[in-house]
């Protein structure tokens, strides 16, 4: 074992920079994907054929292509047909695309458990389906998806460090990097462990708050 | 006096299984018009066509003179769909109340019952919750207006489900077997309520089981079977003279239960 508390020390200013571009690109990439994975939750359900069928194809794309070739597809291969997206662009589309198509399959789940008589009850007092979706479905859907959109977050805050394969100098790569300069593992890594936990932290105190607030029955 | 309620012809199926086969009924205006019959009868589908939870393939029906589900287009003669946005002002109009009661988890008692006036009718919020407050108060729960459903009773529940259908100012109130789920001790309270509403003049039609209350507060009973009404007429006569065997069929099992 090389562990030096030297080195552990003098890797805590770089990893700490690391942190700030994985937080930021996991706040962003988390928030996206739960805009797309609701919209697409209820698209799920659209009378436009054409709409679910889109929807379905989506998710059936993002959930079977890996991350890491969705990354390297946006970064090495977009620019061959002459469209080049900076590191943290293409991490921000991967990572909420992705992302999108897991809680897109959390939320239509999710609506689906409702029981029908919400619907009918809502449309009865002469709400539209928009309306009834937006007051009564929704809000009852998400409440029962808390738990498992805190999982894709933690995945996804996870799944951040991917993204130092495409030159972003992200938690993971700065670790990478004090590994090489002072020639040690150990020491770098135990702080790249100890800041990717932290970093879970704030989603799981945030998952705790909301399922008080809201009541989840 | 024209009817409030005008169901002429109506055909609807479940795929290849037809559940009514030619309804006609009129309501009028101030009526209790309490359906019965066996399960599977149709009576609970008939409910749901009136304001259009389910479309039907013949037939029309009208609520205060306005066709529901469909239109007659005047170049074609076709029978085409009525825009969403006059069905969702016709379906305000007509308030119903449901077996499992379908009220909204996540809204307090108050918020259930000012949803829809606020979204739907955009009235304003401290007008829909002082005629809230009176509602609940009708329905003797002007008391849990900050509880949440779940911490009610069936009863109770099927109440607050009364008192959000009323704050649309319903023309006519729909009740779709709304004490079946009810433990036998807690009917005697949401009956009561009906009995009220019936009193002041409110055109009801009510699908029950609840054989005392079609003879006390209905105007006029309606047996189906079948798919088809079998026969009608005031509550007095059907229960004591049946006219059809089937009605006396039906009656007899009940006295048997």
């Amino acid at each position: 074992m090389d562990f030096d508390w030297n080195i552990f020390v003098y890797s805590l200013g770089p990893l700490l920079k690391g942190c700030v571009v994985t937080a930021e690109l996991s706040v962003i990439s988390i928030t996206i994907g739960i805009i797309i994975g609701t919209l697409g939750g209820v698209a799920r359900f659209s009378n436009i054929k054409i709409v679910s069928a889109l929807m379905r194809f989506y998710v059936t794309i993002f959930r079977g292509v890996p991350l890491l070739v969705t990354l390297l597809f946006l970064y090495y291969g977009l620019p061959a047909a002459g469209i080049q997206l900076d590191a943290f662009t293409v991490a921000v589309i991967a990572l909420s695309v992705t992302n999108g198509a897991y809680i897109t399959e959390i939320v239509r789940g999710s609506i689906e458990s409702l029981d029908t008589g919400q619907m009918r009850a809502a449309r009865s007092l002469g709400m539209s389906y928009g309306l009834a979706m937006r007051r009564i479905i929704l809000p009852q859907a998400l409440r029962r998806v808390l738990a498992p959109i805190t999982n894709e977050s933690i995945t996804l805050l996870k799944n951040t460090s991917l993204v130092s394969t495409i030159a972003l100098a992200d938690l993971l790569r700065a670790g990478l990097e004090v590994m090489s300069s002072k020639a040690n593992t150990f020491s770098p890594f135990a702080g790249v462990a100890l800041c990717y936990l932290a970093l879970t932290l704030p989603l799981l105190a945030l998952n705790n708050f909301l399922e008080r607030r809201y009541r989840v029955t | 006096m024209t009817a409030e309620l005008e169901i002429r012809s109506l055909v609807k199926s479940f795929g290849s299984q037809t559940v009514l086969r030619g309804i006609d009924l009129d309501v009028a205006s101030g009526d209790v018009v309490v359906v019965i019959g066996p399960s599977g009868s149709g009576k609970s589908t008939l409910l749901n066509c009136i304001n259009f939870l389910e479309p039907f393939e013949g037939g029309s029906i009208r609520v205060g003179g306005q066709s529901v589900g469909y239109k007659i287009d005047a170049a074609t003669a076709r029978r085409i769909r009525q825009p969403e946005k006059e069905l969702n002002a016709l379906r305000a109009r007509i308030g119903m109340v449901f077996q499992h009661f379908n009220l909204f988890p996540h809204m307090t008692v108050i918020g259930n019952v000012i949803e829809a006036p606020v979204r739907v009718r955009g009235q304003q919020r401290d007008e829909a919750i002082a005629s809230a407050r009176a509602l609940l108060a009708r329905v003797g729960l002007a008391a849990k207006e900050n509880t949440y459903p779940s911490e009610l009773s069936g009863g109770q529940r099927q109440r607050v489900a009364i008192a959000r259908a009323l704050a649309m100012g319903p023309e006519v109130m729909l009740f779709d077997e709304v004490t079946s789920a009810l433990d036998p001790e807690l009917v005697g309270e949401v009956l009561a309520v009906m009995r009220d509403l019936a009193r002041d003049g409110m055109t009801m039609l009510v699908v029950t089981h609840e054989m005392n209350f079609a003879r006390d507060v209905g105007d006029r009973v309606v047996f189906m079977d079948e798919g088809l009404i079998v026969e009608e007429g005031e509550p007095e006569g059907f229960f004591t003279r049946p006219q059809t065997e089937r009605a006396r069929e039906f009656l007899r099992r009940l006295l048997e239960k």
